[in-house]
């Protein structure tokens, strides 16, 4: 019996010997588009197989070339995961601080629509260019979806797609072709009512008004990856499937190339080439295909069953970042509808100090005084309506800016103009507030009806004076349809009722975004540029 | 195993003990040298292994991954570990962690031996550039000419039909007869970013000959064909870093992005021996006329990678597991004859000199604009 234990212990010994030179677990951190959240079974099983463990942190795809070209990424990250590296290899700083991309997964941008729609079209039967997209569009028969171009990859890839298809040439796009193509992009942007930061909350967003939930009257339809709209169709919360249709002239990809910084550890290089290896696996690719809805990355592998199965003929995209930024200025500042913008502000006694001062710092810096990479996309755009509404005991007055497409930087002054002079006092009266806000709008709608319009509410306490959100909800359903669906969203910041923001946000098919102290309003000011 | 100690005079409990503290002993003896004991006992002996790492063009990666060629090297007592880059990109690189580069092409070797001062250089094999392409989309070209019987009856890509259809911007859907493949893009040979690869430097060295009326240009020649190279590369907007990936590219989302790719000739003939590397009889590789052969060298940085270079410029078997990922021997032997007829040798034509090709590619990677 000894003997066989003296066995016994050999063995274990010796079997420890064979794991002694298997490499020890590690983690990475990368910067990752927030639609890789779907990955994280599939990678929880790589984490398993080869101990390499990602450590994901969201970003949007141009914040993410800001960070690395600046440098920021280096010793804080050791590789980028985004749908695309296209645009950060426009930017000699970023491209100069990356290394081998290896290729994971991919989905092209294309359009989801609701199926009877798509019938009527005749989109169900026959190939459909951008062009004819375009047609209906400007003529009110497709109303649609599609996340910001600056803020989220789906729509920058969307625009690239949609200007070069438009554009027609076959050649890459230039700064001169962008400004031949603004007048076909305009009829193009006119269908679209809804604008989201990220592909996640535009289906969420889609399926809610789908629902005759609220948040605005149903659309036609969504432009965004074919992975989400298949996950749509799978998860059973539309109540009419939706049509994928894969423009015929030619689509943009995401290729989602897991990417190695230069300045990363000679482990942490060994740990991405191991995990990389196992992700190319046919069997990992599959679960891959299956789990997310994506196309693989390696040959030989089918894509989903209910993917479309025309050639998609991937359109050339801009090189130069010169185009890429006319391309977005001119979405943003000619070719969109102009938004409508309303900061419900509170200037309560609680918000004096640093609270006040944080504020203050987040508006003035959509002011176009911060000529950085990203912030050029995020400050108040040509034709847009800035409402502020400060309230503290009562609201005060609406006070709203235009901006002067003409001449846009002297209104964007006056509006940092009105910013610095905001002063804290008093009470706080957030679903009064709100109302008079919703009021005001229902006034500015019937005048101009025709803004992606959005309200923003920041306060840093309780409401404790005048309506409850009760009586606000009962005053909500009895809007006007053009004010009803004007999402909420409000800021979670300070002493903020969180239960009732939630609730609120919901109501009015908006979202809640959490500012942890003052110095963090500024970046969530930038994000939810993204949806306004 | 050990013998369980014996003792006639010692009780029960002492015997136990001693048993135990026996059983411990061998325990931490075997912790301490049953590794070491175990790890000499079990392989079969081979030479000490020294490790050798190498920054290489990414088409050489599987080659080095072959679990067959790194048994061959450990027997020749080198362990290798490797990092693909664009083989332009070597020679910007922090090259103090490596013992060799391993770029594509001998211009590119070239460059990295002036700038580091290395006079020694292998050439083991090399790879002629070919066109990846599908048959039907072979079928939309020779409506235009740029498909058409070669010099020995052979389809060949004709490089300066493929000029002309550049200098139009003609359209893959005005091909004449084109039903099969309508794309509103124009008609150009899908490439690498010239910035980091080879690949497309090899390009820009069989178009400039072209463009030069048939003659290998010099530095005045390739000022005046530039605005030639330029549309060549910049109308197809976006194009990847390594030759691997647009070979990946090709076989995975096929006609929709890469037509028409120029790769190595190794890149589909290593895909052709594996069977599941996705190449059907939808995959059809056509030379360019003219082509060029690109010769990989490696260049030893240490003396383990000059082992390295030596070894992979003599040994018949490494020879031989190179001509398996498609690579052909420079010297004659079983593993060279074994490959099938390469291009017609009247249409490969010589590389520019490194300064020309250097001057033409930091052009076109200006952006021509």
């Amino acid at each position: 019996m000894r003997r066989a234990l003296l066995v016994v212990v050999a063995g274990l010994l010796l079997a420890a010997c064979g794991t002694a030179t298997g490499p020890p677990p590690l983690t990475l951190r990368v910067l990752a588009g927030s639609e890789l959240a779907d990955m994280a079974p599939v990678l929880d099983e790589a984490a398993e197989a080869t101990g390499v463990r990602l450590e994901l942190q969201y970003t949007g795809t141009l914040e993410g070339a800001d960070t690395v070209a600046a440098g920021r990424a280096d010793g804080t990250t050791d590789a980028l995961w985004f749908s695309s590296n296209r645009y950060l290899e426009t930017i000699p700083a970023a491209r100069d601080r990356v290394d081998t991309a290896t290729r994971i997964m991919g989905s092209p941008v294309v359009l989801g629509v609701r199926a009877e729609r798509a019938r009527e079209l005749g989109w169900d039967r026959a190939p459909v260019t951008w062009s004819q997209v375009a047609e209906a569009a400007s003529t009110g028969r497709f109303a649609f979806g599609m996340t910001d171009p600056s803020s989220s990859n789906s729509g920058f890839s969307a625009l690239v797609a949609v200007a070069a298809a438009l554009d027609g040439s076959g050649r890459v796009l230039d700064p001169a072709a962008v400004d031949r193509v603004t007048g076909p992009l305009a009829a193009f942007f006119a269908g679209q009512r809804l604008t989201s930061g990220s592909s996640g909350w535009l289906t969420d967003a889609y399926v809610r008004r789908a629902t005759g939930g609220d948040g605005g009257p149903p659309l036609d339809g969504v432009v965004t990856y074919e992975a989400s709209i298949l996950e749509l169709n799978r998860s059973g919360r539309l109540p009419e499937p939706l049509t994928l249709v894969v423009p015929s002239d030619g689509v943009v990809s995401a290729e989602y190339p897991l990417t190695l910084l230069r300045s990363a550890s000679p482990e942490a290089r060994a740990g991405l080439a191991r995990l990389t290896e196992h992700l190319r696996r046919p069997e990992v690719q599959q679960r891959i295909v299956e789990t997310t809805a994506r196309r693989a990355g390696v040959p030989g592998v089918a894509p989903p069953p209910e993917a479309a199965r025309t050639t998609l003929v991937e359109l050339p995209f801009p090189t130069d970042k010169a185009t890429l930024d006319a391309l977005l200025t001119t979405y943003l500042d000619r070719v969109r509808r102009p938004a409508r913008t309303v900061y419900v502000l509170d200037v309560s006694g609680s918000m004096q100090g640093t609270r006040i001062d944080g504020l203050r710092t987040a508006l003035i810096g959509l002011t176009g005084s911060d000529p950085s990479l990203t912030n050029q996309f995020r400050r108040f755009r040509s034709r847009e309506d800035v409402v502020f509404v400060p309230f503290s005991d009562a609201p005060g007055a609406p006070e709203p800016f235009s901006v002067d497409p003409a001449d846009p930087q002297p209104s964007r002054d006056a509006i940092a103009t009105r910013v610095r002079a905001l002063a804290a006092g008093g009470n706080t009266a957030v679903y009064g507030s709100l109302e008079a806000a919703y009021r005001y709008l229902d006034q500015a709608a019937a005048a101009d009806p025709d803004r992606l319009t959005t309200v923003v509410l920041l306060s840093d306490g309780e409401s404790n004076r005048g309506p409850r959100l009760p009586e606000f909800r009962a005053f909500l359903a009895g809007r006007p349809p053009s004010t009803r669906g004007v999402p909420v969203f409000p800021i979670l910041f300070g002493e903020a009722a969180r239960g009732e923001m939630e609730q609120l946000a919901a109501a009015t098919g908006g979202r809640t975004f959490a500012a942890s102290d003052p110095q963090a309003l500024d970046a969530v000011f930038r994000e939810i540029r993204g949806y306004q | 195993m050990a013998a369980a100690p014996t003792s006639a005079s010692t009780s029960r409990r002492g015997q136990g003990l001693r048993v135990t503290l026996a059983l411990v002993l061998i325990a931490v003896l075997l912790g301490y040298g049953g590794c070491e004991v175990y790890r000499r006992l079990a392989p079969p002996s081979s030479p000490p292994v020294v490790t050798v790492a190498g920054l290489i063009g990414s088409e050489k990666q599987s080659f080095f991954d072959d679990p067959d060629v790194v048994a061959a090297l450990a027997r020749n007592g080198l362990a290798v570990t490797v990092s693909p880059a664009g083989s332009r990109e070597i020679a910007t690189r922090d090259l103090a962690p490596y013992g060799f580069v391993f770029p594509s092409s001998s211009p590119a070797a070239e460059r990295i031996q002036r700038d580091r001062g290395v006079v020694t250089a292998y050439a083991p094999f090399s790879s002629p550039m070919a066109v990846a392409t599908f048959p039907d989309i072979a079928t939309a070209l020779a409506g235009a000419g740029a498909v058409r019987p070669g010099a020995d009856g052979r389809q060949v890509v004709d490089v300066r039909v493929l000029l002309d259809l550049a200098r139009q911007g003609t359209r893959w859907d005005r091909l004449p007869g084109n039903t099969a493949y309508p794309a509103r893009k124009t008609v150009l040979l899908n490439t690498t970013d010239p910035a980091y690869s080879n690949s497309a430097a090899m390009y820009l060295a069989l178009a400039s000959f072209v463009a030069n009326g048939d003659a290998v240009p010099d530095a005045a020649a390739a000022t005046r064909v530039l605005p030639d190279m330029c549309r060549l590369f910049a109308d197809q907007g976006y194009r990847p870093r390594t030759t691997a990936v647009l070979f990946n590219d090709y076989l995975t989302t096929g006609r929709g992005v890469a037509p028409m790719a120029l790769v190595y000739e190794a890149e589909f003939e290593q895909a052709r021996r594996v069977p599941t590397s996705g190449l059907t009889d939808q995959n059809v590789l056509l030379y360019p006329a003219p082509t060029v052969y690109s010769r990989h060298t490696l260049v030893p940085l240490t003396p383990d990678g000059d082992r390295l270079g030596r070894l992979l410029d003599t040994d018949p078997e490494l020879a031989e597991l190179a001509a398996r990922h498609g690579f052909r021997p420079t010297r004659p032997g079983p593993a060279a004859a074994a490959f099938p007829p390469g291009p017609n040798a009247a249409e490969v034509v010589d590389v520019p000199s490194y300064e020309t090709l250097e001057q033409m590619l930091a052009a076109v990677e200006r952006g021509c604009r």
